[in-house]
């Protein structure tokens, strides 16, 4: 299939099934907490709906910065498509692309001028925390299969088994990225509700219709990421009740599970990080890893 | 990649078109509904069938756009029906793999 073609098509399948993924994310939630919650595919009507509304800009904005961040932001999670389902490419790019997700993040707050942006965009400095265990689990991947190359790594697991069995603590690890990437996670300090929408509260009309994109895009992305490189070679059914189990999981964690504060929320990541990464040397050096 | 992309798109407009359907026809504040619908677990069953057993793409396009139509209803709505519709449809697919 011609690779433009291929690119459309699988960009168009992020967004839709990554708006339904996060609609039953709300939907697990509301269930848990005794809610009946909103239908799983209003995460997609609303993204389509805020399209076609009205776009304000408000008057403190720095204007060039606060309307090209929103396409850089769902431009660097189309890039994370092309890298990841499209073309199988490195674990790099894909890093990259996270690192990149921070800078905007950041950048989208301090553009808006808003005190609620501003200090979302404080948080997003100290949410970097994340983005380490993240790096930490790529490098695990890369000692044990010898490769970033996300196609090399399907090739090794479908020789030598999934990676969840070998390197399950660095799973872990990326697995506490999925988890803080997540609606209302614990570790969502950017998008704290005392600070209203954080970097995005200033973002209306078809600016938040773009954010939203790629909110879905982003947590497609990260899904399939996490069930390739540590489930092995998955079908499309596989792929499926992956996505749809780990949204189970997280929307549970998260339903039951209040917001911690910044340094709470920074400890526990590095916590959580530092035992995994520690876990992990020390089974590679007893020969628990091969 | 493309027959992905259209089971997807005909679940989600499925999924609108079941919703916009049953705020028409259930108007009232939110209500736990207890009663089976038989007409819309008839669609459920048609449609879910379709969509994992049918081996065409159009066929089971619109078996997607069923299932999602009874899915996509308001929340309340369609649940059972669904549920019926699925278990059903994964028996079927069980059953076919089993005896090919």
């Amino acid at each position: 299939m011609n690779l433009m073609a291929e690119i459309l098509i699988q960009v168009i399948i992020a967004f839709l099934a990554g708006s339904l993924l996060l609609g039953l994310h709300r939907k697990v939630m509301a269930r848990v907490q005794k809610r009946p919650g909103p239908p799983i595919v209003q995460h997609l009507i609303h993204s389509l709906k805020f399209f076609f509304k009205e776009t304000a800009i408000p008057k403190t904005v720095s204007k060039v910065f606060y309307i090209g961040i929103v396409f850089i932001l769902a431009l660097v999670w189309i890039v994370g498509v092309i890298a990841g389902p499209v073309a199988h490419d490195s674990l790099l790019i894909l890093f990259g692309v996270y690192a990149v997700y921070k800078i905007v993040e950041h950048n989208s707050g301090s553009s808006s001028g808003s005190p609620y942006g501003k200090l979302s965009c404080v948080r997003a400095v100290l949410s970097a925390a994340t983005e380490l265990p993240l790096f930490a689990a790529i490098v695990f991947v890369y000692l044990v299969t010898g490769t970033m190359n996300i196609g090399q790594i399907i090739t090794y697991q479908s020789v030598h088994g999934p990676l969840i069995f070998s390197i399950p603590l660095a799973a872990l690890m990326f697995f506490m990225l999925i988890i803080t990437k997540s609606p209302y996670s614990p570790f969502a300090i950017t998008k704290d509700k005392a600070l209203i929408s954080g970097f995005e509260t200033e973002h209306f009309g078809f600016l938040r219709g773009f954010m939203l994109f790629s909110e879905s895009v982003a947590w497609y992305v990260m899904l399939w990421v996490f069930l390739t490189i540590f489930f092995g070679p998955l079908n499309a059914v596989g792929y499926l009740i992956g996505m749809i189990v780990i949204t189970f999981i997280t929307g549970f964690i998260n339903a039951t599970t209040p917001i911690l504060s910044p340094n709470h929320s920074v400890m526990a990541q590095i916590t959580i990080g530092a035992i995994c990464f520690f876990g992990t040397i020390l089974m590679i050096f007893t020969g628990v890893v091969a | 990649m493309l027959d992905y992309m259209i089971y997807i798109l005909a679940f989600a407009v499925g999924s609108i078109l079941g919703l916009l359907y049953s705020y028409k026809k259930h108007g009232e504040p939110y209500v736990a509904v207890n009663e089976f619908d038989m007409p819309s677990a008839a669609v459920s069953i048609i449609g879910w069938c379709l969509a994992f057993n049918a081996g065409n793409v159009i066929l089971q396009a619109i078996g997607f756009l069923l299932g999602g139509l009874i899915m996509g209803e308001r929340p309340g709505y369609g649940r059972k029906e669904t549920a019926l519709g699925l278990i059903l449809a994964i028996g079927l697919y069980v059953l076919l793999k089993l005896t090919a």
